[in-house]
């Protein structure tokens, strides 16, 4: 359609399909992590010269990984073979006709052994259109010197860091507050939590239900209640992290990295884990991670889901898990003795990944995530009643992509 | 064919004046007009008209690439949309705070700084080349270091003005650190395009000046001022027309809180995170508007300080 | 003399004024970039150990991809763009200053619409366009976007420059004999100089700077720019920032600019004080 003022000369294939002694390359676009480029070795010496895995990196930010994937894909560019996809963008991709099914025996070996809640992000109506290869979830750190015994609801946590606070000792609590994806995160595993719902199961349908009225609350207390950061609606991930290695918080809900990067930073600092505190108990964590797509546009499908199942193998995932930090979504990994010292918290984790959320499941994903982040910041002006109907009213404008994003 | 550009000034003014046949003169100089530019044009044109025109063509449908299916015409129902929208209009009214208090600062602290840059009787390289690094950092790193900056306990800008709040996360501290990083960030170029605007000021001019009695501030307002206006033009113009398009700075500091939000980032939202190519069209096309009219406003205001609005600039 | 002194001082006190201005943020930057991951948010303005291993990381010749192949393209890209821009500017903007043709005014309108319109929305299509002409991902993809949203700022600032010079000029030395050529290259060559080298400057800036088509019109080291080799960058797991890293390429990659501007500033000034109009 572009082409139309386009001077077309030569028809251009660079990179894309076979090179010059006509071997099959299969290109993987994949977000910048550690040590990928062994486990793409590993996989080109199993391939057994029937295809090269060729790897190109995307950009750190998740936002960015997805703008360059997205343009190409949206002009049909043959170039991409195997994607990787934040777990929210499955809808996404699957409607817009960009990923393709994973179908009889490719189907089967991709859910064998996976756990259920990473399997649940990679499907869209009932079908699935990836692979996951890793996953992730919160979990809630504290400092063992100040803390004997975890909270294990929100307004348990809010309670021992006000105990804390009295007695003069560090107190504050890390939450990733600030207008992105961060704060989505959190207030979808309080709805969760609550047993409410954001959004139907078909993904049209703004729903905002009493459970999520009930984590509007626990948020807006929480924003409220003198044990938050003052930086809450600007805080990050890392935010969050430096501050707790700096000892000024006692307790941070953040991501399992955070562990090889507090020995790092601060080698002194004495700390434990435990599970995400919810409402009534425990919290159904929302889950993070990526999953492996093919692309529509790739000219050499089979290859490419060959390639996809070998980098997400059992091996390739402990490989990955040990060196690259990032949690395995093949239950078996996690019973490996190998992963133990890499991953004291594993055990925590599998708990959680047993019991957990995934965010609102539709093509629309980003524009929800967009609105409920506007709407939900700061946390500290939130009106329960009064946020809930706004959500519903501007979720429902988002779902039906309709109107302007803040 | 070597076109003689010996007095081409001549050929009119001696005039065959009023006559509809052109002289050679006169043939020859368009010709070598049109020359001149064309390698110019060629580029910008083809580089940009099908974008320009993809644009406004895309502000008249919705699509949204998410749902291809519902792809449809719908003349100006894009434009209703994004003009009654509240964040629109709320990211509109912080732009242009945003635009209007930094470019008016600029204004004077570039003035100030093109004048320091071009009189210093000691260390002039220094100066000078100090004075325009922090144009030549990358933007986002700059903010990035500024963010650093204004976080409670890690930054050292917080730490002693800000005392117990969090700078960004209060909407007027948050627009002040914006406009800050802004102001810093491109001063500079201001500054640049003043002082060689200065550096055209005759020197025998203010030497006149100031033996007929005028005090320095007299041969400011009066000598150097009006030779400098092309100058202040061009870097008013253009620094108005960067400034109202802000977006790293914003991007980094605060994402978008506390309603800091530019057009340049809700056009991105829609365009980008939204992929809703028809409300992003529409909003980039209300931006050039926007933008066209505070151009056009320039203009006038400056007369015919504007390139190629006299003849030639022949005096 | 007394009186000279006191004002070298007294403009030497306001020189240290506009360093400390310029420079102060700069210079969080470097220290910043001189911090390792365990003093990173520490606060202090100074680090009080100095830790190279950002730059190591980067300056590493294994890691070419990263950073040392990024900067090549950077340089080649800018200076190539650069020159481009200001030969075809001054060019244009000398006929539209000194000489009389139709069109002039639409001319200027058009190329100050192209610099108005937001490029967020242009760099799709020209994705599409650059796809199927090869030019993705390769120098040329990027030059020409980078001439054609400079040009605008060129063609301005040229042409505000050569009208300020007086037409006698250019009359008087082809009276005394010069040919055109000469006429140009002797009288108003060196008088142009400052607008030229202005342009020049911030042309080059905007060039080594954008990040916008860097990151939509490239995909792999071949021709990535710097500014979009940052997003590249890792921390050590998926939500590290890796501020040392990205602050010590900063710090690299200004050193050209630096250079750049210290080589051209004098060059702004030299123009009609060299004595071309002599009483």
């Amino acid at each position: 359609m572009a082409l139309g003022a386009a001077i077309l000369v030569a028809p251009v294939l660079a990179a894309c399909g076979s090179d010059g002694d006509g071997r099959t390359i299969v290109n993987l676009y994949y977000a910048p992590e550690d040590k990928l480029e062994d486990v793409v070795a590993n996989c080109n010496e199993a391939a057994g010269g029937r295809y090269e895995i060729v790897y190109t990196k995307l950009p750190r930010e998740a936002d960015g990984q997805r703008e360059q994937m997205v343009r190409r894909l949206a002009a049909g560019d043959a170039d991409m073979d195997v994607m990787s996809l934040d777990v929210t963008w499955t809808a996404e991709f699957a409607e817009a006709g960009w990923i393709q099914e994973w179908t009889g025996d490719a189907k089967d070996e991709a859910e064998n052994g996976t756990l259920q809640g990473p399997l649940d992000s990679a499907s869209w109506e009932g079908k699935l259109f990836a692979a996951p290869k890793n996953t992730n979830v919160q979990l809630l750190w504290y400092r063992s010197d100040l803390v004997d015994e975890a909270p294990e609801t929100f307004d348990d946590l809010i309670a021992a860091a006000r105990q804390l606070k009295d007695a003069g000792d560090p107190y504050v609590v890390g939450m990733t507050g600030a207008q992105y994806e961060g704060l989505v995160v959190q207030y979808n595993t309080l709805t969760a939590s609550a047993g409410g719902r954001l959004v139907s199961e078909d993904g049209k349908q703004a729903v905002v239900d009493e459970g999520a009225v009930k984590a509007l609350e626990t948020l807006k207390n929480f924003a409220t209640s003198g044990v938050a950061s003052t930086s809450l609606s600007n805080a990050k991930e890392d935010d969050v992290r430096l501050a707790f290695q700096n000892e000024q918080m006692a307790f941070q809900l953040n991501w399992p990295y955070v562990y090889a990067a507090m020995q790092t930073g601060n080698p002194d600092l004495q700390f434990e884990w435990a599970r995400y505190p919810g409402i009534d108990g425990p919290a159904k964590v929302t889950i993070g991670g990526f999953n492996l797509a093919v692309s529509k546009y790739s000219e050499h499908p089979e290859e490419a889901f060959e390639a996809a199942l070998c980098l997400r193998n059992e091996e390739n995932q402990k490989y990955s898990a040990i060196n690259s930090g990032v949690p395995p979504t093949i239950e078996a990994v996690y019973d490996d003795p190998e992963m133990d010292e890499a991953y004291p918290m594993k055990e925590t984790i599998l708990e959680e990944l047993k019991d957990a959320a995934v965010r609102p499941v539709t093509p629309a994903y980003q524009n929800a995530s967009t609105i409920i982040s506007t709407v939900l910041s700061p946390p500290q002006d939130i009106d329960p009643q009064r946020t809930a109907e706004r959500l519903r009213e501007e979720l429902q404008d988002a779902l039906d992509s309709k109107g302007v994003l803040p | 064919m070597s076109i003689s550009t010996t007095t081409p000034a001549t050929a009119v003014e001696t005039g065959r004046a009023g006559k509809p046949v052109l002289s050679e003169g006169r043939r020859a100089e368009r010709r070598l007009g049109w020359l001149l530019c064309a390698p110019a044009v060629i580029v910008m044109l083809a580089v940009t008209a099908w974008p320009i025109i993809y644009s406004v063509w895309l502000s008249l449908q919705r699509y949204d690439l998410k749902f291809p299916d519902q792809r449809q015409f719908v003349w100006f129902d894009n434009y209703v949309t994004v003009l009654s929208n509240g964040y629109w209009w709320t990211a509109f009214g912080v732009t242009a705070f945003i635009t209007v208090i930094s470019v008016a600062i600029e204004l004077v602290l570039g003035m100030v700084l093109a004048l320091i840059m071009h009189r210093t009787l000691v260390g002039r390289g220094l100066v000078r080349t100090s004075a325009l690094i922090p144009y030549g950092i990358v933007t986002v790193v700059a903010a990035f270091s500024w963010r650093y900056a204004w976080t409670p306990k890690t930054g050292y800008l917080a730490n002693t003005f800000a005392g117990e709040t969090a700078p960004l996360t209060d909407r007027a501290w948050s627009l002040f650190t914006i406009i800050l990083a802004e102001v810093w960030k491109t001063t500079p170029f201001m500054a640049l395009l003043l002082m060689a605007g200065l550096a055209l000021v005759p020197e025998d001019l203010l030497k006149a000046a100031s033996m007929d009695g005028a005090s320095a501030w007299q041969r400011f307002t009066k000598v150097i001022l009006p030779l400098m206006k092309p100058a202040i033009l061009v870097a008013l113009l253009f620094r108005t027309l960067d400034a109202f398009r802000i977006f790293d700075n914003i991007f980094v500091l605060t994402a978008g809180a506390q309603e800091t939000s530019s057009v340049s980032m809700i056009t991105y939202n829609n365009l980008i995170k939204g992929l809703n190519l028809g409300i992003g069209a529409t909003m980039s096309v209300l931006i050039f508007v926007a933008v066209a009219i505070i151009a056009y406003v320039f203009i006038k205001l400056f007369g015919t300080s504007a390139p190629g609005s006299d003849d030639g600039g022949r005096r | 003399m007394a009186e000279t002194t006191g004002k070298k001082v007294g403009w030497g006190f306001v020189n240290v004024l506009v360093v400390i201005y310029a420079l102060f943020p700069v210079l969080w930057i470097v220290s910043l970039s001189f911090k390792g991951p365990e003093t990173l948010s520490d606060g202090n303005f100074i680090p009080r150990e100095l830790n190279t291993d950002n730059y190591a990381l980067i300056l590493d010749p294994a890691n070419f991809g990263l950073f040392l192949r990024p900067l090549i393209n950077s340089i080649g890209i800018a200076l190539i763009s650069t020159a481009i821009a200001v030969v075809l500017g001054t060019m244009a903007a000398y006929a539209i200053a000194r000489l009389s043709f139709p069109g002039k005014g639409l001319l200027v309108g058009i190329s100050l619409l192209i610099a108005m319109f937001p490029q967020v929305s242009l760099v799709s299509p020209l994705f599409e366009i650059e796809r199927s002409l090869g030019l993705f991902d390769t120098w040329p993809g990027l030059i020409l976007p980078y001439i054609t949203f400079a040009l605008p700022l060129a063609i301005y600032t040229l042409s505000a420059f050569f009208r300020e010079i007086p037409w006698e000029l250019e009359k008087a030395a082809k009276m005394d004999g010069a040919t055109p050529t000469q006429a140009f290259t002797k009288v108003i060559a060196p008088l142009a100089a400052p607008g030229v080298f202005t342009t020049a400057i911030l042309v080059f800036i905007f060039c080594w700077n954008d990040f916008l088509f860097a990151i939509s019109l490239t995909s792999t080291e071949a021709s990535r720019t710097v500014p979009a080799a940052l997003s590249f960058f890792t921390g050590a797991s998926q939500f590290e920032d890796p501020t040392g890293s990205v602050c010590a390429a900063a710090v690299i990659i200004t050193i050209p600019i630096v250079l750049f501007v210290l080589f051209f500033q004098r060059r702004i000034v030299a123009g009609l004080t060299s004595g071309a109009v002599k009483g």
